[in-house]
């Protein structure tokens, strides 16, 4: 981990809060619904973090350096949507397909990105226009039908973002070779002067069990899912991002003080700019992913999806007014927002009951957070 | 005559720090009090405990008001007790009017006691101000008065609340000579009413000015308390930093090289007001240039558009090391080129104050020491701290370490971690602009020794100052700004404190 990067003073007790409102959630739907834990069940959830947490981490891009975007499930929508219509009523293949979706999102995110910092216009009002625009050309896109992501019901990359399952045998050596990296960067730190080599060693040490029992879990169904391993990668990419390069502190300096950090030399626009166009990236996984986890592009695919987002980052104690958060703690938000929605569904809680819950949750999160922050 | 205030064996303990080790002092009415010391001292600590913002029972020792021991649990609790502070940073709301400011969280109520008694308001806000003799128009908005005013709005707030005990932290800081002029006669006015005064400040003839009893503070401890009329600044100075000071401004001239910046004919405006006319100048390596000028002369709008963080270029040039500097350039670029500037806003513009020392000191030159393309290369963490460390020591930064908040520095230590972020630039022309406002005489000593050992590596130092002491006592050359323009240019054996100003008001002043 970089030394210069901040570290709340109330972060070690909330990577402890974070953990145990998760067991709760956990323990609550356990008891109330023995389903919940079933290796079904529990992969399903795996996936649902993953499209979720995916987008967070987006999110998290943008909260950084004190911006918003409130188009991202609009967005996620029509992303997909677009790349279903290419293959199911043009023939494209799926991967030229899936191509044309990224680079539309990247272009889109990066012209939205340009207007806000260039021009200086909210992105609370760029994004909630961006919100709208891309539900109406997404229904416009789709003519508000029901558009499969293949034809006829044949596999193609586009189905299989969300149906395929790594064998066992290659989720074991996955995991071996992550176990293998992790303890590779833990050996690193420990050798450095002064470091907390027990601290280190029991946070290898669990997050390596973590990994076991989920390649355990998973493989007592079909195996590890695809979006787990896109997850993977992302937030390692979003990780590394934030934590080890020049682009990432400069995003925490951006949101912690703007006007410094212009001073000091950072590309202020440039990097803010940046973030959008990554965030456009993600929003196209995420489409995929989404769409695909619904088998087709339908009007309701990605709604309010913005909002899991910001919750997830919220909860995970990234602070709104920016240059605070970790993806850590994006990542235990995403968690705990899917784990949430999954369980209700499980019991077969009313849509009505689920909003309210999920507001009432994510109220409680900051409500908690600001007050561990006053000390 | 009894102490209205007075406190026994502070004790204030912080996470890592002791900032209070046993401070006892005591206040009488109508005395003005001035309290000494360095940065890190203890001053702003000692009056967030005396004012209730650290409240009862997170210190050690008594607080007695008239003699009685008092607990504030908050700062309402102090106020209530007749104590107001005026902090440095100002708090007004710069949208509302000098009346509503005045009374915010204290409006008169009608009758009903649910609605503002708007006209009870402005009559008690220009009665506040017929009595002090204050000539400030209580309907004009705070943004559109300058800092002077304000600072007399704010004093004059604290008095509507039936204040017995003022302290002021700084309060000249930001003032030009003539509002300090003004600042310090409605003080004595106040005096002469029986208000006890607590006055900080770093610039000790302003104390003398004005103090009548002077208590020095050094690492938490209260050293001694000094009549001024039986005092000398030289044994204050020597008490404030625990050993004599021979030369305040230690200036080691040397040889001047070739020019690294020249500034042509340069005129800037923003917002479609010009506010810089025709102004040339350059600076040399191995030199320092002095920029001075009365508040509102276009100083620090000149570093930053020549840095490329202010205004729209009309006309003239910049050239940097003979090549040419913008117009359309950014502060990003300008370090790349070799300039860098250190704001006289440290809050505003230097530092992230929520972030950590190691932080802040790296986010100017982070693609030193990462390998790989620009902004997305790989940090390398041990270079990083490695280099930091470096600074650290060097500059004698008094914190934990590098994680500490920025934001818990006193203002000397954040000025060093503002300067060990340009440094670290390793710029050819370093803008100063008052990199000593608001720091104590040992923390100036050590950014005077910096800048001759800028000079000596050969960087040109462009220095701006509103201290004329200052300016003769480090500048090789001077240029004096008045009103956007070039004043007058002097080298260090022309100017005079006569000249200088002169020149600052206008230059066409006959110098007889």
């Amino acid at each position: 981990m970089s030394t210069a990067v901040p570290v709340h003073p109330v972060l070690n007790f909330r990577a402890l809060a974070m953990p145990a409102a998760l067991l709760c959630v956990g323990v609550f739907f356990a008891l109330k619904s023995p389903e919940f834990l079933s290796a079904r069940n529990l992969s399903m959830l795996a996936i649902e973090v993953s499209i979720t947490a995916v987008l967070a981490l987006g999110m998290f891009l943008i909260i950084l350096p004190g911006h918003i975007d409130l188009s991202a499930g609009s967005g996620v929508g029509l992303i997909g949507g677009l790349s279903a219509v290419l293959i199911f009523e043009y023939g494209w293949p799926a991967p030229v397909a899936l191509l044309v979706g990224l680079i539309a999102a990247a272009l889109i995110w990066f012209g939205m990105g340009t207007i806000i910092v260039r021009e200086r216009v909210p992105a609370f009002i760029i994004t909630l226009g961006g919100l709208l625009v891309f539900r109406g050309l997404h229904w416009l896109v789709i003519h508000n039908a029901t558009i499969p992501v293949s034809r006829g019901g044949e596999t193609n990359l586009f189905s299989l973002l969300t149906t395929y399952y790594v064998p066992p045998g290659v989720g074991w050596g996955l995991a071996a070779l992550v176990i293998l990296a992790l303890a590779a960067v833990a050996w690193r730190k420990g050798l450095r002067a002064g470091t907390d080599r027990e601290k280190i060693f029991l946070q290898t040490f669990v997050a390596a069990q973590m990994i076991v029992l989920f390649v355990l879990i998973c493989n007592a169904y079909r195996g590890v899912p695809l979006p787990a391993l896109v997850l993977a990668v992302v937030a390692f990419v979003i990780y590394t991002l934030t934590r080890q390069t020049p682009f990432g502190r400069y995003l925490y300096a951006i949101g912690g003080n703007e006007e410094a950090a212009l001073v000091s030399g950072v590309p202020v626009a440039k990097v803010s700019i940046g973030a959008f166009l990554i965030m456009g990236i993600i929003v196209a996984i995420t489409g995929f992913l989404q769409t695909a986890y619904a088998g087709s592009s339908t009007t309701t695919v990605g709604t309010l999806m913005e909002l899991d987002a910001v919750a997830a980052c919220v909860i995970g104690g990234t602070s709104l007014k920016g240059g605070r958060g970790t993806v850590f703690g994006v990542l235990m938000g995403a968690l705990i927002m899917a784990a949430l929605l999954n369980g209700m569904t499980l019991l077969a809680v009313s849509p009505e009951t689920k909003y309210i819950a999920r507001g009432v949750v994510l109220g409680l999160a900051v409500w908690a957070d600001v007050r561990l922050s006053r000390r | 005559m009894a102490a209205i205030l007075s406190a026994t064996n502070l004790v204030k303990r912080f996470p890592g720090v002791v900032a209070l080790k046993g401070v006892s002092f005591d206040l009488v009415p109508g005395e003005m009090h001035a309290l000494c010391g360095e940065n890190g001292a203890g001053k702003s600590t000692l009056i967030k405990t005396l004012s209730g913002l650290h409240p009862a029972g997170t210190y050690e020792g008594e607080i007695c008001v008239d003699g009685r021991p008092v607990a504030f649990a908050n700062s309402k609790d102090a106020e209530r007790a007749g104590i107001g502070v005026i902090y440095q940073e100002l708090a007004l709301v710069p949208e509302m009017t000098v009346a509503e400011n005045i009374f915010l969280g204290n409006e008169p109520r009608r009758a009903c006691g649910w609605f503002i008694d708007w006209e009870k308001v402005s009559a008690d806000a220009k009665q506040l101000m017929d009595r002090f003799g204050l000539n400030i128009p209580t309907t004009a908005v705070v943004n559109d008065l300058g800092v002077g005013h304000r600072q007399l709005v704010e004093i004059a707030k604290a008095l509507s609340k039936n204040t017995r005990v003022l302290i002021l932290d700084e309060p000249t800081a930001a003032l030009t000579e003539q509002e300090v002029d003004v600042l310090l006669d409605m003080l004595r006015d106040l005096k002469k009413r029986g208000i006890a005064l607590i006055y900080i400040s770093h610039k000790l003839d302003e104390v003398f000015a004005i103090a009548d009893r002077i208590t020095v503070l050094r690492d938490g401890q209260s050293i001694t308390t000094l009549e001024a009329a039986r005092t000398t600044k030289n044994e204050v100075i020597r008490h404030m930093v625990g050993r004599p000071i021979e030369d305040l401004f230690p200036r080691r001239a040397g040889k001047s090289g070739v020019p690294r910046l020249v500034v042509e004919n340069l005129s800037v405006e923003e917002n479609g007001k010009p506010r810089l006319e025709n102004i040339s100048l350059e600076a040399r390596a191995g030199e320092v240039l002095g920029i001075g000028g009365l508040m509102g002369a276009g100083r620090s709008e000149l570093l930053m558009h020549v840095f490329g963080a202010f205004g729209r270029r009309t006309g003239g040039q910049v050239l940097l090391e003979g090549q040419p500097l913008g117009p359309a350039h950014t502060p990003s670029g300008s370090i790349h080129r070799g300039l860098v500037l250190v704001s006289e806003d440290r809050k505003r513009y230097g530092l992230v104050l929520d972030l950590s020392i190691g932080f802040n000191m790296a986010l100017s030159s982070l693609e030193e020491v990462a390998v790989g393309p620009g902004s997305f290369g790989l940090i390398n963490d041990a270079r990083e701290r490695r280099r930091n460390t470096e600074y650290f020591d060097s500059l004698r930064v008094k914190a934990g370490g590098l994680e500490t908040v920025v934001g818990t520095l006193s203002g000397g230590n954040q000025q060093k971690v503002v300067l060990a972020k340009a440094l670290m630039t390793e710029p050819k022309v370093i803008f100063l602009d008052e990199p000593t406002r608001g720091i104590d005489v040992g923390a100036k000593l050590e950014v005077y020794e910096l800048i001759n050992r800028l000079t000596d590596a050969g960087q040109a130092v462009v220095l701006v100052s509103s201290e004329l002491p200052e300016l003769m006592g480090m500048s090789d050359r001077i240029v004096m700004l008045a009103e956007g323009r070039v004043g007058g240019t002097f080298t260090r054996a022309e100017a005079t404190q006569e000249k200088l100003l002169a020149a600052a008001m206008g230059g066409e002043t006959s110098l007889n």
